[in-house]
């Protein structure tokens, strides 16, 4: 009706444009498919998860090779495109080695290069079961398909150590932070403090050396030292907002405890949690592969990244695939992993340039 | 003033104290605790029997009450109950000569290894104490002589390529385990290209300072990335925080220089929280040491860790552990009391 009243003569009647309003999760999808590293970053994260979750078929289809087939006659093969080249390569390193690197006869490399795409092209043709992509192990297993199977071990720790510290580390920062300057905030600083001024790793190595755990051990063994930071940033959080009028007036309204915390608290420092599960989700991964190149991880014959690494000790210059194909695996996922965790930090703060 | 920091490096101290002796209950816990108990090691031997077991157990005094073992392995045997039978132990043997027996960690002794035949754990220890110390503080030196003035620059070019520069390398860092780096420099540049040597300390027979330096060049460069980038990243992050105070606009607008203003304004205030970093990143060198002696075969408390728990030997995994959490809880100890000192504005309070 006011609208037909403030119309002026002659114009026509508009159907009034809803504008619908912006919800902030709404705004932080919109950011983040804008955001095209974050895009291509969570392909290739899709990519390796599905990877890993298709080794079976994958491993018997395309490659031929199952992760745990010893064969000693095949130790520390060079990958098959390769084979070739690999000497040629050795023989560079010789004269490298021998004369200093100005005498390195690089003239070899055109024969290096050249034999390998030679190798590629008669890999790509062969059939499954004739190629090692990326060579094989000191027991002779292939590479390449314990890549993929290892990433369900390393894959599966990061998640849940993600899960386990996460927990722990909102909880843990929710009540000190609500409880600030009480005893229970003087116990648990006190906690966070012993467990951040003793040097962690010897201590998860004794642990993990002495129980042997498998991969859920392990990543709760990762987890329970793993909150410490989470829960002191949420902290931080929780204390700038305590005093907020919202707070007080939930509060006075007979709120409980745990309401207020999880209610009207968490939602606001959610975005911070998220953003912190994603990159813990990264270092959990290589976490666990420096404790299973140590020895003291995941046992031999279960594949994960940080053990195929191990098996490389005493040879790595003889089989430099052996350190540089594990390394491929944690590269690309860890990558993905932080750069989708930096783009979602730049999303959740939606209304900022 | 002067008092109370006194009495703030007194708690600090007692606090520190209290945290060393919770790290012994930790460590003999996890001693206690270990499936097949403290002499599996045994089993790795086809000959031995349960005879064997139960001689060892009364040597080592391993049926007594468990506070009792603890109270005699950190004030030793003969403060506390001495062994059953009149019997003290030393490098696995029994013996009747009370003051060879174990004297507790009080006293610095850490008993004696199972796998280095019978050697005391705290000389293994002090052995391999210097190396991991040459190690730790040259990759420290590297790391604050390239990390602060890299974050300087890359805090004043902000947006600029020196800035992308750090953040690219903050990405590479967090993307990929540092020893795996150093691993692959190791074989490119050791093992292909013949540039530095493929782990040790030295050449054996050949204990000369060019020849130690080449040594220690890769392993200090790529033990120094995570302390370098990390270093930036706090300097970075605090003068930019600075540069936005009034009183540095206040500085500007009374017409002094912009070096004049960096240098006595900014960088000053900038460097004071840097100082509080320090612990995180000595604790870093102390526990990344156990990989990157791996990795370059260095000679030090890392490597130890890793033999010593491969053969089960818990007396030095225990050492260990108590040596490097006291290391650990000193170095914090020490960052917090220089920063009391340098700055005059914190608060005395735990």
């Amino acid at each position: 009706m006011a609208q037909d009243a403030l119309r002026l003569p002659g114009q026509a009647a508009k159907p009034i444009q809803e504008v619908k309003e912006q919800t902030y999760w709404g705004a932080v999808r919109f950011k983040l498919f804008r955001d095209k590293i974050t895009m291509a970053a969570m392909a290739l994260l899709i990519f390796m998860i599905a990877i890993t979750l298709a080794a079976p078929w994958l491993t018997e289809n395309f490659l031929g090779f199952d992760p745990t087939d010893t064969n000693l006659r095949n130790r520390s093969l060079p990958p098959t495109w390769a084979v070739a080249a690999w000497p040629e390569f050795q023989h560079f390193a010789s004269t490298c080695q021998a004369g200093g690197i100005a005498h390195c006869s690089w003239s070899t490399w055109s024969d290096v290069l050249s034999d390998s795409a030679a190798g590629v092209k008669a890999c790509l043709t062969a059939g499954p079961g004739t190629c090692h992509w990326m060579g094989t192990d000191q027991a002779g297993r292939d590479v390449l398909s314990r890549g993929i199977y290892g990433g369900r071990i390393s894959l599966r720790i990061g998640v849940y150590v993600a899960g386990l510290s996460m927990t722990l580390g909102i909880v843990m920062g929710l009540i000190s932070g609500y409880y600030a300057a009480t005893l229970v905030d003087d116990i648990i600083n006190a906690v966070i403090q012993t467990l951040s001024s003793i040097p962690l790793l010897f201590l998860l190595i004794i642990l993990s050396g002495v129980f042997q755990p498998g991969p859920e051990g392990l990543a709760f063994l990762l987890g329970i030292f793993g909150w410490m930071g989470i829960s002191r940033l949420i902290r931080g959080q929780i204390f700038s907002i305590r005093e907020r009028d919202y707070i007080i007036a939930s509060r006075a309204t007979g709120a409980s405890i745990w309401r207020i915390m999880f209610r009207h608290m968490l939602p606001n420092v959610s975005s911070i949690a998220i953003v912190i599960g994603v990159f813990n989700i990264a270092g959990a991964i290589i976490a666990e592969a420096g404790l299973s190149y140590l020895g003291v991880g995941i046992g031999p014959p279960l594949p994960s990244w940080g053990n195929m690494m191990q098996g490389s000790l005493g040879n790595f210059t003889d089989a430099p695939w052996l350190v540089l194909a594990p390394g491929l695996f944690i590269f690309l996922t860890t990558l993905s992993i932080y750069l989708i965790g930096d783009g979602l930090r730049d999303a959740l703060d939606p209304w900022v340039k | 003033m002067r008092r109370s920091l006194t009495r703030y490096i007194f708690r600090r101290g007692l606090q520190s104290i209290f945290l060393v002796w919770l790290a012994t209950l930790i460590g003999f816990t996890v001693y206690q605790l270990a499936p097949g108990g403290p002499l599996q090691f045994l089993d790795d031997n086809p000959k031995r029997t349960s005879a064997d077991y139960d001689r060892l157990a009364q040597m080592y005094g391993l049926e007594r009450p468990t506070l009792v073992q603890y109270l005699a392995w950190l004030t030793g045997e003969d403060w506390f109950a001495v062994l059953p039978n009149g019997l003290a132990w030393q490098s696995g043997r029994c013996i009747s000569n009370a003051d060879k027996c174990g004297r507790g960690i009080l006293r610095l002794d850490f008993g004696r290894s199972f796998y280095f035949k019978g050697e005391s754990v705290i000389g293994l220890i002090a052995q391999r104490i210097p190396a991991t110390f040459l190690l730790g503080a040259s990759s420290l030196a590297i790391a604050v002589v390239v990390g602060v003035p890299a974050g300087i620059y890359a805090a004043l070019n902000r947006g600029r390529l020196p800035d992308h520069i750090i953040r690219f390398a903050t990405v590479l860092v967090n993307t990929v385990p540092e020893w795996w780096i150093g691993l692959l420099l190791l074989i490119f540049l050791g093992g292909y290209l013949g540039l530095v040597p493929l782990g040790g300390m030295q050449t054996i027979g050949d204990g000369s300072l060019p020849d130690r330096l080449h040594h220690l060049i890769l392993p200090a460069v790529v033990g120094a990335v995570g302390g370098w980038i990390s270093t930036s990243r706090i300097i970075r992050f605090e003068i930019l925080e600075v540069l936005n105070q009034d009183y540095v606009r206040t500085a500007r607008a009374k017409g002094l220089s912009r070096r004049v203003v960096i240098v006595r304004h900014v960088l000053r205030n900038a460097l004071l929280p840097f100082v509080t970093g320090l612990s995180g990143i000595f604790l870093l060198f102390l526990s990344g040491s156990i990989l990157f002696e791996l990795v370059f075969s260095w000679p030090g408390m890392g490597r130890l860790a890793v033999t010593a728990i491969n053969s089960r030997d818990y007396p030095v995994m225990m050492g260990l552990f108590v040596i490097s959490s006291f290391l650990g809880i000193l170095g914090v100890l020490m960052v917090d009391i220089l920063y009391s000192f340098v700055d005059p504005r914190v608060k005395y309070e735990l």
